[in-house]
């Protein structure tokens, strides 16, 4: 039993270790700089698989000692290496790893550093389960159980705790985990003062990279931080400075800008800036105010309500009932006593309001897509369900027979997201029945934005008369207005050339959408199966691309989704040499070994796992609680399959059937998934999280059941391939988690859900062919028959 | 003999060592202005390979970018970079614009020998330094307090006297000296700021860039006519970090 706390322990803590070191990644770089760092050392796990099966006598003959050192090496490189790699020597800025070679190498050391407690911590998991291998499927049930705890306790810490305390307190664990089952434990007890020692002697103070958004604010005159916060969504902090000023791409005009009272930062990047009340009307400058300029707006939904900038100019134009919805509850909680007066705030995900509710509006609002000069791409991995074709559908379902959508977007170069959304716009509109989807758009061009305006009703002379005036007084330019001039659209702010209304047109003719396949970006809708507005990179136009921008300009305008690629290679590397090294050792002799490969890959779990959460996301509302619910009832209830199993399995055929029955659930849920998620929707959470539970709780049931009852398999059949059979399944987690992401962006979830299907399929071969030949090797006839007796 | 030699020994040793070290000092000293050769050579090489062949051609743009030695503007360790087609960085998130977009913008204003000049993002100081060659007056304007101060020295030492430096928001202009026939906004914004426009003469030229200095950007160019200002895309310098196309 202690040994199965131990486990535990020492799984919560890795996960728990592991979001916390996102976290601080997330903080001093970038989110998918965090990911990338993390994955590779998240093949620790492979790499103690490896060492484990070329070394696996040696260690067990020392296992007291080997555990002692390996359990306080992870505790201690837990409670030490964020700082460490805080210090001037070892500190990198990912902004500047594609200008300076040295930023490469200490990207190298980041890797190694950060590898260190995973690699030990998965090292002592893994000797245990060898240790203890008769007993393979409760061990395996004390990993996943705890790893859904480490979860809830990092969900729960990184609300209370700031980042680095909390990786303190994670190192805390795998010394309570020794103390469990080691004895000397005077030693254990001195090894934590050591840990809690040097941690206190080096404390971690976090760097900001220099091109973090909030360490640019804050070199502003009187810029001060006014309020932080630690939130499961990241740290919050709000800022000051009497040079904080917001107005995207005003009128030049304008004889003012907008004063900012303060702005909000989530992790050091700009969330939003909160306008000061005497000059809020300043959007009205903007492009933003087309809305308001066509028709009044009296009951106005703002979404992805941010800062609340929308919200101040729907006032100043006389709304008389405005909503704001926000996903990002603490934030909300911050910034709505800011909004002033007669806003009904909401904390959800916009696509959850608008699928469940009935009221109409007369303006829908949403946030300019992209950023100022665009964000090198980096958003291109986000999932953005407020920006697919289904979400622009239901906004036009919420409107008044007069009321408009409003959507603004930076004019980027090369030219992406305004050509997007005007694609999303029109395939809309003909979705919705609109046969000409020109009398329903006005869009109007500044220096620097576009905002569309779509309207339910086709517009009126009146209006378009007003549009024009609008774009007179303000010196902006029509680009779409129902009988509009080419004359006309470039009278203040001129262009190089016209191919920007070259495109504009394209997309708004008949059989518009061929334009897509021309197009050198992306500029395809996104939609509910594919919700990545911000990824615009066609692989296959790299090479045109890097001949047109130059190579080394490629990675900054579309980083994220390279990023994602170059760690999927990278892993797939490193896994390569973690998974061979070992086969050479044994000199390739097992015939067993490719259906170990097969049977222990874990793609399917891993493909699972992050349908059921970006369904969740929309389903809930609440990004870090459905993933964070998602993935522990996940483990937990694949923790209890894992624990039955012994008693459930009987010979190979059941444990075919098992696999059959999770192919059969999946094959159900990839098309029917998404309808019974959509269709209630409007239920309350409770019943939500019930059916999310009737949907979850079997699947994992069975998902648990496959990894031990062919690791306690392989255990009693061949011994040394069980380190080795948990490193394949270590890595090829890893490597799947980003294989995943790469076919959601370029096939869609349904197919992610058909492929976890084909990949629990697959591993049904390895367990036919041994039925009676070489596969799983064993020297026996049949060789699952004997499962049972193997777990006492 | 072996007395002699003993005697002897430290005498020689004493000579190599200061053969040695007169020798050190020799190179030491004429390292100098090796060095300055060599970076003579990149900038020269700099306006031929990366300046005139992209198309700039104004003769005076091009004489300034071979009289400004660019690697003192740039951090010490950043130095074997000075001279390449790529911005550097020189700390506080900050960059010294790409020799190429340098250029350009300093081309775009068309500046003449009597214009007075505002510059609001001074950085390291090469931009005011390009421009003092070429204008009358320059005015440069920096928000980050370190660097406006560390410019101005830099500025001073080199002899750069048409130059003055303010620490201070760029978004009030310079309302003392204005109005300017040129505007040269080097940090990318998200707004013009509107004093700017009202300190930029009719006929006046401002030019900015749009995006990060990492990123994919463009310049424009505002002119104000009639009091109304119209801005122009200019050709996207495919700003793109460090190539150009």
């Amino acid at each position: 039993m202690r040994v199965l706390w131990s486990i535990g322990l020492l799984s919560a803590a890795i996960i728990a270790f592991q979001l916390a070191l996102m976290q601080v990644l997330s903080i001093v770089q970038w989110y998918h700089f965090a990911y990338m760092v993390i994955s590779v050392a998240l093949l620790g796990f492979g790499t103690a698989g490896t060492v484990l099966s070329i070394f696996r006598k040696k260690m067990l003959a020392h296992l007291t000692a080997w555990l002692f050192w390996l359990m306080m090496g992870a505790g201690l490189g837990m409670a030490l290496v964020t700082g460490i790699a805080q210090t001037p020597a070892i500190r990198f800025d990912a902004y500047l790893l594609f200008t300076d070679l040295k930023q490469a190498g200490l990207l190298l050391l980041n890797y190694l550093l950060f590898f260190i407690p995973f690699f030990l911590g998965a090292l002592a998991i893994g000797l245990l389960f060898v240790a203890y291998a008769e007993r393979i499927s409760k061990l395996y049930f004390a990993n996943l159980t705890g790893s859904g705890m480490g979860g809830i306790l990092a969900l729960v810490g990184v609300g209370i705790l700031s980042p680095q305390q909390l990786t303190t307190v994670m190192a805390i664990l795998p010394v309570l985990a020794a103390w469990l089952i080691l004895p000397r434990r005077y030693l254990i007890v001195l090894a934590a003062i050591v840990i809690i020692g040097l941690k206190w002697m080096f404390p971690s103070p976090l760097h900001l990279s220099q091109y973090k958004d909030l360490s640019k604010t804050l070199l502003l005159p009187g810029a001060k931080i006014t309020r932080e916060k630690n939130s499961p969504g990241g740290l919050i902090q709000t800022l000051t400075s009497p040079a904080l000023r917001y107005a995207p791409g005003l009128s030049l005009n304008a004889t003012t800008t907008g004063d900012v009272n303060y702005a909000a930062f989530v992790n050091g990047d700009w969330f939003g800036a909160v306008l000061k009340a005497d000059t809020s009307c300043i959007l009205n400058y903007t492009t933003l105010a087309l809305p308001y300029v066509i028709g009044p707006r009296k009951e106005v939904l703002v979404l992805s309500a941010g800062g609340g900038a929308h919200i101040q100019q729907a006032r100043s134009n006389g709304a008389e009932k405005i909503t704001a919805v926000e996903p990002n509850a603490v934030m909300l909680n911050i910034l709505q006593n800011d909004w002033g007066p007669g806003v009904r705030a909401l904390a959800l995900e916009p696509r959850t309001f608008l699928s469940t509710g009935t009221e109409e509006f007369d303006l829908i609002t949403l946030p300019i897509a992209g950023s100022f000069g665009g964000a090198a791409g980096l958003f291109a991995l986000q999932e953005q369900f407020v920006l697919t074709r289904e979400a622009f559908l239901e906004m036009w379902i919420r409107l008044r027979h007069d009321g408009a959508i409003s959507v603004s977007a930076w004019m980027d170069y090369p030219l992406r997201h305004p050509l997007k959304l005007l694609a999303t716009i029109t395939e809309m509109l003909y979705s919705a029945g609109i046969t000409d989807p020109r009398q329903h758009i006005a869009a109007v061009r500044s220096w620097g934005t576009i905002t569309f305006a779509v309207t339910r009703s086709p517009l009126t002379a009146k209006e378009i008369a007003a549009v024009r005036q609008f774009c007179e007084d303000m010196q902006f330019d029509p680009a779409i207005l129902p009988g509009l001039l080419e004359s006309e659209r470039a009278q203040y702010n001129q262009l190089e050339d016209t191919l920007l209304f070259h495109y504009i047109n394209r997309i708004l003719s008949p059989g518009g959408n061929g334009f897509y396949n021309d197009y050198d970006f992306n500029i395809r809708p996104a939609t509910d199966n594919q919700p990545y507005f911000q990824q615009f990179i066609k692989l296959s136009r790299l090479p045109r691309l890097a001949g047109f921008l130059g190579n080394r300009s490629l990675p900054f305008l579309e980083l994220g989704y390279l990023l994602l690629i170059a760690t999927f290679v990278q892993i797939i590397l490193l896994s390569f040499i973690l998974i061979i090294v070992p086969l050479f050792r044994k000199g390739w002799k097992s015939a067993a070994l490719p259906g170990i490969l097969v049977y222990f890959s874990g793609i399917g779990y891993m493909f699972v796992e992050m349908v059921l959460i970006q369904r969740c996301i929309l389903y809930f509302g609440t990004p870090v609680y459905a993933a964070a619910a998602v993935i522990t009832s996940l483990l937990i209830f694949s923790g209890l399959g894992s624990y039955v199993s012994p008693y459930l399995m009987q010979p190979r055929k059941l444990l075919i059937a098992v696999l059959i029955c999770i192919t059969g659930l999946l094959l159900v849920y990839a098309p029917a998934l998404t309808p019974l998620l959509q269709n209630t929707m409007h239920l309350p959470l409770l019943f939500k999280a019930f059916i999310v539970l009737l949907l979850i709780a079997p699947l994992a049931f069975l998902m648990g059941i496959p990894f031990p009852a062919g690791l306690s398999y392989v255990a009693r059949t061949e011994a040394a391939a069980v380190p080795w059979a948990w490193g394949v399944n270590g890595c090829l987690s890893v490597i799947s988690t980003g294989l995943a992401s790469i076919i959601a962006i370029e096939l869609g979830f349904s197919w992610v859900m058909m492929l976890a299907a084909a990949a629990y399929g697959l591993v049904i071969l390895p367990l036919l062919s041994a039925s009676g030949r070489s596969s799983f090797r064993t020297g026996q006839k049949k060789p699952f028959s004997n499962l049972q007796q193997s777990h006492r | 003999m072996f007395k002699r030699s003993t005697v002897q020994t430290p005498h020689i040793r004493t000579f190599v060592l200061m053969q040695l070290a007169t020798a050190i000092l020799t190179l030491a000293l004429s390292a100098a202005p090796f060095q300055e050769d060599a970076y003579r050579e990149s900038r020269n090489a700099m306006v031929t390979q990366q300046i005139r062949k992209e198309g700039i051609r104004s003769p005076a743009v091009l004489a300034a970018m071979r009289a400004v030695p660019r690697h003192l503007f740039v951090p010490e360790s950043m130095r074997s970079y000075a001279y390449s087609d790529r911005p550097v960085p020189i700390g506080y998130g900050q960059t010294i614009s790409q020799p190429y977009i340098v250029a350009y913008m300093t081309q775009a204003i068309t500046p003449q020998p009597g214009f007075k000049v505002l510059e609001i993002g001074t950085g390291s100081g090469y931009q005011a330094a390009i421009l003092s060659g070429i204008v009358k007056a320059v005015y440069t304007i920096e928000i980050v307090a370190p660097l406006g101060q560390s410019a101005n020295e830099r500025l001073k030492q080199l002899g750069y006297n048409n130059v003055t430096v303010r620490i201070g928001d760029g978004y009030h202009g310079w309302k003392e000296q204005a109005p300017f026939d040129a505007i040269v906004v080097t940090a990318a914004t998200a707004y013009i700021p509107p004093p700017l426009l009202e300190q930029l003469k009719e006929n006046g030229k401002m030019i900015l860039p749009v995006g990060s200095p990492f990123e994919t950007q463009w310049l424009m160019l505002v002119t104000k006519k009639d009091g109304k200002a119209i801005t122009k895309r200019l050709l996207p310098v495919s700003f793109v970090p460090f190539t150009r196309k």
